[in-house]
């Protein structure tokens, strides 16, 4: 925390300050694997990388998480139940693109695939690789952290405000917003 | 495995005038002329000349010809184990339905609707099986485009929130194909079951129990379950597309996403199927690395299995120390291939690199551990009474469900069906080591459970054997077979030799092309028999590449199996079935 402890044992600090404080130290990420990189997300979370040690602690149910790591390719026919999942998350919350499938379709540019999950989903953190080891993803976290340290909390609404602009209707209802 | 003999072949001939008979090197096969007969032959083969397990069944498209799709059924006889094929041209796109006689077929003649758009005469619920209800398209047509048809714009969200920077966050095209809505996935679940009991439950696609994006949909009476439905495609990335449209070696990096969990065996059954067609021979060195891999890969996925199939019915601790174990495993590939997960170890003739040095010690201590390890799993579980209670009599698969829905890998063996490609058709160094095929013996979730824990014993002598061998050989002994023109050379030989160079830069750009014919291939997956077929046209990408998935299959029995057991039972049959969805949806 960037705030000094004066001698009577008192810390000084904003609320802002600490609300992130907060936050960054307990994320939680949501039970939900995709593919291949699935496998190496369980492998942070297990025995040698642990990932409880962070503070992050995998969460079955959407409403008690706060990071979606979205865990391999996505494809057309997953991206609205993905999506729903994502909107199923309260505020404030964060995503994460693991893999090069996630972020940009990866090694998959067929008619199937989603190319990147930044196309419903923002993303805060993009992880390269295919997949990434457990340490990358650590490391991601670790970025995630650094940024939820650095900037204030994001506010998505008002940027899909203006993203609905550009869009019709159909489209709309089409990515579920 | 031996394709069906002469004999066999001539008492067909002789009880079918109408067929002709096609022998290749690597692949046997019927072509029946007569469309309507072939529900005839079918039954002709599996009752009289005992070809009753049903492998596989997919459509070839050749859009130049009259009739334009080309259907094939691989069928074995699992007492003398012949393998058979059966080709028969789709009439104005229809064929009669085989799933009476195969209830396999079923699944698979979904697939080739949903790829093909071919239509099955009897077959009352012909519905998309990887893409959604109203999709417009049938992917797997030769005048489909790879990238498919964009037609929404989609930007990316990253770019609309930080807003156009200069230079831009990222290069992509704007335009994207069709997203699905909701309404559309709906419309795809309610099309799956008419609702009969109380209540239509969901299970997945999201759910961490599924072991991927699965999708089930449980109609229920109480707590029974009356009717299922699985629906698929929540990972359909178009592998069978991606091969015909890349030369042979690129496609090998795709097999180690298939079956995310057993990447050394995937790539082994596909170099394989090539090194079949392009008659390549793999030095004996490289056999052996091969077969050490696959089977240390083998131990890894069943420890998965393991851990994910106890955490399903609540054992967390069986889970965290089977991770350890995997840690361990894959830190030896890490050193050999230099990657954890998707290895891409092997290449069409041979590997990739030489052995690391100190591989065999540390292999050789990891084995040497790992008998203890197993212990220990048995002692957290074999005489667990929750376990017991949780998987005794629960799901059972008869031996008949193994023939007729083609079952292979774990889950027929735990039903005694001891069908085991690395002992009927030796591939690698299978037939140079010693190892026992366990089966089970009523085949419920226990004897699964026992076969795999058994596998993985075997698999660690398999391992012990192949260090022992490659102990023995002196360092310098050729680990891959440079001199065959398909084989790209091994990179110690590309940057010190002036030809190698030229060859490889030959087959990295151009590719090398690979004879005409076809070729069926499998390998025993940890899952099961991975098949590939390979139709050749002399070109340098095949001309249609066909994955004969063991997950897909193997789950197509849950449907009957689960029926009238509750969704506890559901639970504990899905984690011995194991699929990987990798697999079943390519």
């Amino acid at each position: 925390m960037a705030s000094s402890i004066n001698g009577n044992g008192f810390i000084t600090t904003t609320v802002d300050e600490l609300l992130s404080w907060g936050r960054r130290n307990a994320l939680w990420p949501v039970t939900i694997g995709l593919a291949c990189c699935a496998i190496e997300m369980m492998h942070a979370a297990a025995s040698r990388f642990d990932i409880d040690r962070l503070g992050m602690i995998f969460r079955a149910s959407p409403r008690q998480a706060d990071v979606l790591i979205v865990a391999g390719t996505v494809v057309n026919k997953v991206a609205p139940m993905l999506k729903l999942i994502w909107d199923q998350m309260p505020e404030p919350k964060w995503c994460i693109s693991m893999g090069g499938c996630a972020s940009a379709g990866g090694p998959f540019p067929t008619y199937s695939t989603l190319q990147g999950v930044d196309r419903i989903i923002p993303v805060d953190v993009y992880i390269p690789g295919c997949p990434p080891t457990p340490q990358g993803l650590i490391y991601g976290l670790l970025e995630l952290q650094r940024k939820i340290r650095e900037k204030k909390v994001t506010r998505y609404e008002k940027a899909f405000e203006e993203f609905k602009k550009d869009l019709s209707p159909e489209l709309l209802s089409g990515i579920g917003v | 495995m031996p394709w069906a003999s002469s004999q066999t072949l001539d008492r067909i001939k002789h009880a079918f005038r109408k067929i002709t008979i096609d022998t290749q090197p690597n692949f046997v096969c019927l072509n029946v002329e007569d469309t309507q007969e072939i529900t005839n032959i079918l039954k002709h083969l599996k009752d009289i000349e005992d070809f009753r397990y049903f492998i596989d069944f997919h459509v070839i498209d050749f859009p130049k010809e009259k009739d334009r799709f080309l259907g094939q059924y691989i069928l074995v006889n699992p007492y003398t184990f012949e393998r058979l094929a059966v080709k028969v041209w789709f009439k104005s796109n229809k064929l009669p339905t085989a799933k009476e006689i195969f209830p396999g077929a079923k699944w698979a003649e979904r697939e080739a609707y949903d790829m093909f758009g071919v239509e099955f005469e009897g077959h009352e619920d012909v519905k998309r099986m990887f893409m959604w209800e109203d999709y417009k398209y049938f992917p797997l047509r030769k005048d489909f485009p790879l990238g498919g048809i964009p037609e929404q714009k989609l930007p990316s969200l990253t770019e609309v929130l930080e807003g156009n920077t200069f230079p831009p966050s990222h290069d992509y095209d704007i335009m994207h194909t069709y997203v699905p809505n909701m309404k559309d996935i709906e419309k795809t679940e309610k099309s799956r079951i008419t609702k009969k009991g109380q209540l239509v439950l969901n299970w997945g696609p999201l759910h961490p129990g599924t072991h991927g994006t699965m999708w089930f949909l449980f109609d229920l009476e109480g707590e029974h379950i009356i009717q299922t439905d699985v629906i698929l495609g929540q990972l359909h990335r178009g592998m069978e597309k991606i091969a015909e449209n890349l030369h042979y070696f690129q496609f090998l990096p795709y097999t180690d996403r298939m079956d995310y969990l057993s990447a050394v065996c995937n790539e082994l059954s596909y170099v394989q199927a090539v090194e079949k067609l392009a008659n390549i021979e793999v030095p004996l060195k490289a056999r052996y690395i091969r077969t050490m891999f696959a089977e240390l890969q083998r131990i890894n996925s069943h420890l998965l299995w393991l851990g994910t199939g106890a955490l399903d019915l609540g054992a967390l601790t069986v889970f965290l120390y089977a991770f350890r174990e995997r840690e361990k495993i894959m830190d030896i590939i890490e050193g050999n291939a230099g990657f954890r997960l998707t290895s891409a170890f092997l290449r069409i003739g041979g590997v990739h690199y030489d052995l690391a040095k100190g591989t065999l010690e540390v292999a050789k201590y990891f084995v040497k551990d790992f008998y203890s390890k197993l212990k220990e799993y048995h002692g957290l579980l074999t005489r667990n009474r929750i376990w017991l209670k949780r998987t005794k009599d629960v799901g059972v698969i008869t031996q008949e469900d193994v023939y007729q829905y083609g079952l292979t890998g774990p889950v027929a063996r735990g039903s005694g069906v001891a069908y085991d490609i690395r002992k009927i058709d030796p591939y690698a160094a299978y037939d140079l080591v010693d190892f026992d095929i366990p089966v089970g013996d009523i085949g419920d979730v226990y004897d699964r459970y026992l076969v795999r824990m058994e596998e993985m014993y075997q698999s660690a002598r398999i391992v012990e054997q192949c260090i022992e061998a490659l102990e023995k050989m002196p360092e310098n002994e050729p680990y891959v077979n440079k001199k065959h023109p398909a084989v790209i050379p091994p990179k110690e030989y590309v940057f010190n030799d002036l030809e190698d160079m030229v060859k490889s830069f030959r087959i990295v750009v151009h590719g090398e092309n690979i004879p005409k014919g076809e070729v069926y291939s499998s390998g025993e997956n940890p899952r099961g028999e991975l098949g590939f077929y390979i139709y050749s046209i002399g070109k340098s990408s095949p001309y249609r590449l066909r994955i004969r998935s063991c997950s897909f299959y193997n789950l197509s029995v849950f449907p009957k199996v689960i029926y009238k057991h509750t969704i506890s039972d559901a639970v504990a049959l899905l984690g011995s079935i194991d699929p990987v969805v990798g697999e079943t949806d390519r």
